[in-house]
């Protein structure tokens, strides 16, 4: 069940940019929303999705179902990604060019990068607050 | 993670935020960073997490090899 599910949210996901309601999962699956709630639980449980605070997907990482400051252009559509790294991981998951649209945390000053043919353009940092073994305690802040 | 247009804007946000300064990664070692983290096929039923140990090494091919890297 755990796999089905993970599967339609990647497959719905990459095609569209968004991360499916738990409602259309069930519909793609033929089951019922609780059931697949519950999935999503056991998913987010095992680190590899987020879930708001209701039960819906936050985090299909690298995507985002809300809007953030790191907005793609990729694959005929636009999106959002969790963070700066994960804004570069939507072209390289779906490996496809791309644009990303961002901008200095500090200064403000509009940034893009782009992705063209598996090489990147654009010149800034990322940075790093947190250490890797402190992600997933503050996945949201990380 | 966030994206900085230069170093000296991390260093004027980190003591904005009273927050001591982490990784910097150039936005070309992201690019790499992010392909090998996020290249693998999601959808694939055999997809699992990388091990604490597949990350170590995936961090130190890449040269992050830092204390602040350390996974465990």
């Amino acid at each position: 069940m755990d796999n089905e599910v993970r599967h339609t949210v990647y497959d719905v996901t990459m095609r569209e940019g968004v991360p499916p309601s738990a409602a259309r999962v069930a519909e793609t699956l033929g089951t019922t929303r609780e059931s697949v709630m519950a999935s999503f639980l056991r998913l987010a449980e095992a680190r590899m999705l987020v879930l708001q605070p209701g039960g819906e997907i936050l985090m299909a990482g690298p995507f985002s179902a809300v809007p953030t400051p790191f907005e793609v252009s990729v694959s005929g559509y636009s999106c959002y990604a969790n963070c700066i790294w994960d804004a570069l991981g939507i072209p390289a998951m779906l490996d496809a060019d791309a644009v990303v649209h961002t901008n200095c945390a500090d200064c403000g000053e509009r940034a893009t990068i782009r992705v063209t043919g598996g090489e990147v353009s654009g010149s800034g940092f990322m940075h790093l607050v947190l250490p890797p073994r402190l992600w997933w305690t503050h996945i949201v802040y990380t | 993670m966030l994206y900085f247009r230069s170093e000296e804007d991390i260093d004027r946000w980190c003591s904005l935020w009273r927050l001591e300064r982490g990784a910097v990664l150039p936005i070309d070692l992201g690019w790499k960073l992010a392909r090998a983290w996020y290249s693998e096929d999601r959808r694939d039923p055999r997809w699992r997490r990388r091990s604490s140990q597949e990350v170590q090494s995936l961090f130190a091919s890449l040269g992050l090899t830092s204390d602040f890297w350390r996974v465990t």
